[in-house]
Parts: C-alpha cells; structure tokens; sequence
C-alpha cells in the first residue's frame, strides 16, 4: 500500500489517496475514507482508461515531475501528488506563505519592456510592476501581495530567461 | 516556391505546393531548425537569429536564400514580410513572382491612414477617425479628446490586432499609446499610430475577395471575426448570423470596389464593420491570405493558395456566379496560453498531442510532439475548424474536436474555446466584438467538484505506477552492476530490455 497526499487549488487544500495493487492493472483506492476497486488502462503516454467500479473515464494526463494536469470531461485539475517522503521534504524547509519578502520571477522568457513600479513605489496586490513582453504579446508580471517594490533586478529592454528574478515586494 | 513563413501557415502552403508538384524551399531562424515547416519542405536555408526582426524580417536574407536555391516565387505567408511593398518590390527586381498584389496596391492600402482617404473618396463608407497618423502623442489625445472616447489607437502599418488599443478615458492614453507603439514597432517595424472613432456593440466581418491580372474581381462571400480576445480573433465562422444574401450582395460589391480602387491582383480581405442597425464601415484590407482563409475555403470548397499561384500564373480566377457556398464553417484557433493564469503565453516542449480526424474536422497545424514551442513568436499552434450543414451542428462539430484535441508538456486554451462554442451568447449568433470581454467568467468555467475523485484516483494510480517503474529499474541497475564490471557490457543489456531504444 502506498499512501499519497494530493495537493489542490495551488496547495490551499490537501486530499489523501491510499493505493493498493491488486493484480496487473488492478488497484484498490482510497480517496475521502471510500474505497473503489479501479482497473486502470494505459493506451498511450498520456491516456488512461479508467474503470471505477462499473463507471468508465478516459482520462488525460500532463505530468511533470511532481505536477500533474489531470483532464476529464470538460474539466481540468491541476494538482500535485506527493508520497510521504517528498512531503516531508516539501514542508520542512519552507512553507508557502505571503508574508515577507516576495519574489517575482519571469514564469516565462522573454523582453522586459517596461517597468511600472520602481524601488520604493507602493503597490497592491494584482497590480502590474513590469511589463514583459512574450510571444509578440506584453504581459503584465503583478505583485503577489500589498507592500512596496524593494528591489528590482532588470531593466527595460534586458532579455530575461523563464524563472529569472524580476522585483522584489514586502 | 520559397515560403517566407513558418509554423502553420507555412506548412500550409507547402501541403499546397506538393499537391501541385511545385518544389519548396523553407527558410528558419535558429530557433526554428527543427520546425514542421522546415522538416516538410524539399529544401530549407537558415537564415539568422531567432528574433524575427533579425531573421523573417529581414528580407534581403530570403532574397538570397531564394537566390541560393533557385526560386523563382516567393509566398509571403500572413504577417511577417506579407504586407511590405519594399520587400514585394525588391522580389520583382529580382525577377522573382511574389505571390500577392502589386506593390502599389499594398501601399495604397499598407498605410491605413491613406487607405481610408482613398476608400472614402471612392465612396466606400468609413469609420470616422484621423486622416494622417500623428507624429505626437498630444496632438493624437487632443484629437481623441475632440472626437470622444472611447477611441481606437491602431497602428499605420498595421493588422491582426498588434499594435491595437482601445483607449476608454482621456487618463488611460499617455500609457495605451506607449504600448500601441512598442507593439507595432517590433510587428512591423513602423511605429506610426492613428486613431478611430470606438463603434458600439460593431461586428468585425470581413469579405474575402480575388483578383486576377486581367481585373476579373470576385469575392467569396463573409467571414465573422467578432469573437476576439486583446483583439485577436480566436473564433471565425461563416456564414455570419447578421449577413443575408442581401447585405452579403452589398457588402461584397463594396469589397469589390475597393478591391478595384487599388488595381487589386491575388487574394485579399476587406475588414468591415458592421453596427448594430446592420450599417457597414471599411476598417481595412489586407493585402495577403488571412489567417482564417480555410473557413472560406470549406465553404465554397475551393483552395485559395492554389488559386493565388494560378493568379501568379496568369489564370483566370473564375466568374463570380460560379462561386458556391454551401453549409456552415467554423473556426477556433488553438493557443500555447493558460487561460487559468491571465492567458499568459506557454512556450515550452509538447510532450504529447492527439489530433481530432473524423467527419468535417481539419486541423492546420503547425507543431508536432516533442517540438519546442518557441517564446519568440506568435502563440498560436494551430487552427482546427468544422464543416457541417448547418451552424448547430457545426458548432457541435468543433467542440467534439476540440474535447479530442490533446496537447501536453504546455497548456493550451481548448477547454477555453470548447466553454465559449458552448455559450448561449454565442450560440444564439447575436454576439459582437465586445463578447469575450463581457462573457470573461462564463468562459473560465471551474472544473465539476463530481469529478475531482476521479481526478484523484487517476493522478494516484499514475503516481504509484511511476514510482513502482522506477524502483524496479533501479534493482534491474543494481543487480547488473553486481553482475558484470563493464559499463558498455551493462549498457548493451539495458539497451536489449527497453527494445533497443538508446
């Protein structure tokens, strides 16, 4: 049996999963203290067919390491699933929070093309600090949080690779 | 033919090509060596840095890759050097066939500003709006201040939504008009801005028209291009609910004319707005193949690449009471953007995808799975489109394709678009070019909570076969260590038990 903790809505709330191997393809699932056998299909590296006690899924999955994007039906779930050990790394030395010091990082490369909030400026929540622009479009990059821009770590018009640092607001 | 394009409209034109036994020669920036396009076409030259400024825009660069290969015509594709009377005109001094209109007719119509005037003057009704661009950002606010807001700052040189904003108070300009700026100088390399009156509740449809060198000019009837999100249409259809075979005759002589205005040749589209009393405007006309030119070729069953080498050749195009049009056909183009995260743009590797086939479906793209999205260029991956008899089920058509449509490794705004055909705005056809913006919350539906158990079983069950793999794999690696010293005897076995793949 392997127990894992599922992660939703970008960590705000957590589901426990428990998996039981029953034969090939064959598992016993415990999600929110209901189990349900589920015989499970892989078709191709990214489509499973799922048989859930009589009821038929044909799920899609975009994994990236831990981070799985799960398609069904019209929705999508994005979530993360974690066993035991990589939740004990996960929590120990940090926890998502928003107080302090936040960084804005570039979820993306691309062109700085225009800084809004400079060192200093006061700024809200969900407001822009730069502008990057990507794929022909400009993007506003927004505060995470109410503070004041503390730092900032580009110019306009300096090219900056996906995950660079931007600003940081306290 | 050299194709000056990449992605899908390069592949595009290159399907047409082979259909018709003509060779063709890709070109690619770095960034693109291992694009579709460049992988289809019988030839490929590199032709510089990934920026397309330093590369698809530069057209002495393809000059001398068609020079290099023997080219004798040049597709310009849609946007990059499409809509550039220089580059046109240095293709003609090379002695090389540039597959669109003449030189002179794009610059007649490439300054929007003097496209208006001209348009006008032939008594073709326009958007009131500045005559000239403005060479300064208070002269352009005093202008706007005059005429009212809201306004439309659009770019001189411009199309396709770049460079385009829509100003509602006299406080936001100073900020749109720097954006509107920088925007069209890195599309089009021409920063010159003018200003339109802003419609309320308009229609944005357009007329698809063809020309060949004799003057015989047709049009194939309208597109619909209200939906649209930043000004970009993302959902084309035709026929438009708001067109019948009356306003479709009128709107279509009016294309006709202007088409005739400018000595037109080769493919074209005269943008048209239409108010809510069904009075119609000239936006402008875009002297290339649009973006969304298969909705008119589903409908009337033509091929309007092979027509614009035809034209290029010196045929005919046929007469206007040949044209047929017949069922509903419809559109949706698929970004490598994230709805769920303010439709920010994900460039990155598909590590999966599944196209829809089946009835009435037809997919132009132009990714494949494993090809890296690139950051440098226009999000769009491809466009899928539906032919039905009739709108319902077309429409219906397009969303079963689009729920079959699976890209993975970036996200991608189907379950977007699948919300939107779903809409009863949309499906009611009495939408305008104001309905993304309205509908916004409507159309990023949450996921159903019914379904988050599955959800939940599935990602588990992946989880636990993963890990399951991978702690097999590493007793396999252990136990061969043990078993023989030589790392090229172990990795000969490992390659012998995964079925040869390195």
């Amino acid at each position: 049996m392997t127990a894992y903790v599922a992660l939703l809505d970008s960590g705000k709330r957590e589901a426990a999963v428990e998996v039981r191997p029953l034969g090939p393809g064959l598992y016993e699932v415990t999600v929110g203290g209901r189990t349900r056998r589920v015989d499970a299909f892989q078709h191709d590296s990214g489509t499973v067919s799922l048989i859930v006690d009589s009821a038929s899924y044909s799920v899609q999955l975009d994994e990236r390491g831990t981070e799985v994007r799960v398609h069904l039906s019209d929705s999508l779930f994005p979530l993360e699933i974690l066993d035991e050990r990589r939740l004990r790394m996960r929590r120990s030395p940090r926890r998502f929070r928003v107080d302090g010091r936040q960084i804005l990082t570039a979820p993306l490369p691309g062109r700085v093309v225009r800084i809004l909030r400079r060192v200093g400026d006061p700024v809200r929540e969900g407001e822009g600090v730069v502008v990057l622009e990507a794929m022909m479009m400009e993007n506003d990059m927004r505060s995470p949080k109410d503070g004041k821009v503390v730092e900032l770590f580009v110019e306009e018009g300096q090219a900056v690779e996906g995950g660079a640092r931007l600003a940081s607001v306290e | 033919m050299l194709v000056a394009n990449r992605g899908e409209i390069a592949v595009r034109v290159i399907r047409t090509c082979r259909e018709m036994g003509i060779g063709t020669v890709a070109v690619y920036s770095d960034a693109d060596r291992g694009a579709l396009h460049v992988r289809m076409a019988d030839e490929a030259v590199h032709i510089g840095p990934s920026p397309s400024r330093d590369s698809y825009l530069v057209g002495s660069r393809i000059l001398a890759a068609a020079d290099r290969t023997g080219a004798d015509a040049i597709h310009p594709g849609y946007g990059f050097l499409s809509e550039r009377a220089d580059f046109n005109r240095a293709c003609r001094q090379a002695g090389i066939v540039f597959i669109g209109p003449l030189p002179e007719s794009q610059e007649a119509m490439g300054v929007k500003t003097s496209a208006r005037k001209r348009m006008s003057a032939a008594g073709v009704p326009v958007v009131p709006g500045s005559e000239e661009p403005f060479s300064d950002e208070k002269e352009a606010r005093a202008f706007s201040d005059r005429i009212g807001y809201p306004v439309m700052l659009k770019a001189a040189a411009g199309g396709g939504g770049k460079g385009m904003k829509k100003c509602e108070r006299g406080e936001d300009f100073a900020g749109l008009w720097q954006t509107a700026k920088r925007e069209s100088m890195s599309a089009f390399g021409d920063d010159r801005l003018y200003i339109e009156k802003f419609l309320e509740k308009p229609r944005h449809v357009e007329i698809q028209v063809f020309a060949d060198e004799s003057g015989n000019t047709i049009h194939l009837g309208e597109r619909e291009c209200s939906v649209q999100r930043r000004h970009q249409k993302i959902v084309e259809e035709s026929p438009s609910a708001v067109v019948d075979d009356e306003l479709r005759d009128a709107m279509g002589r009016v294309a006709v004319d202007a088409a005739r205005a400018v000595d037109y040749v080769g493919a074209g589209t005269v943008e048209l707005l239409v108010d809510a009393r069904r009075n119609f405007y000239f936006l402008e006309m875009n002297t290339r193949l649009q973006v969304e030119h298969p909705v008119t070729e589903m409908v009337t069953g033509l091929d309007l690449v092979r027509m614009q080498i035809e034209v290029a050749e010196g045929m005919p195009v046929l007469r206007q009471d040949r044209v047929e049009r017949r069922g509903h056909a419809i559109e949706a183009r698929v970004y490598a953007e994230d709805p769920g995260r303010n439709f920010l743009p994900t460039p990155g590797r598909i590590t999966y995808l599944r196209v829809p086939g089946g009835p009435g479906i037809r997919d132009d793209s132009g990714v494949y799975a494993g090809w890296v999205v690139p950051h440098q260029y226009d999000p769009m991956i491809s466009k899928l489109l539906a032919w039905a008899p009739t709108r319902d089920q077309a429409i219906d058509r397009l969303r079963r394709g689009l729920a079959d449509y699976h890209v993975h490794g970036i996200a991608s705004n189907t379950r977007y678009l699948r919300a939107l055909l779903d809409h009863p705005v949309f499906r009611s056809g009495e939408y305008d070019t104001g309905f993304c913006a309205t509908y916004a919350k409507d159309l990023l539906q949450k996921a159903d909570p019914a379904l988050e158990e599955v959800a939940l079983v599935a990602a588990a069950v992946a989880a636990f076969r993963r890990d399951h793999e991978r702690a097999e794999e590493r007793a396999a690696r252990v136990g061969m260590s043990r078993a023989a010293g030589s790392n090229w005897a172990r990795q000969g076995r490992m390659r012998a038990l995964r079925g040869g793949t390195p």
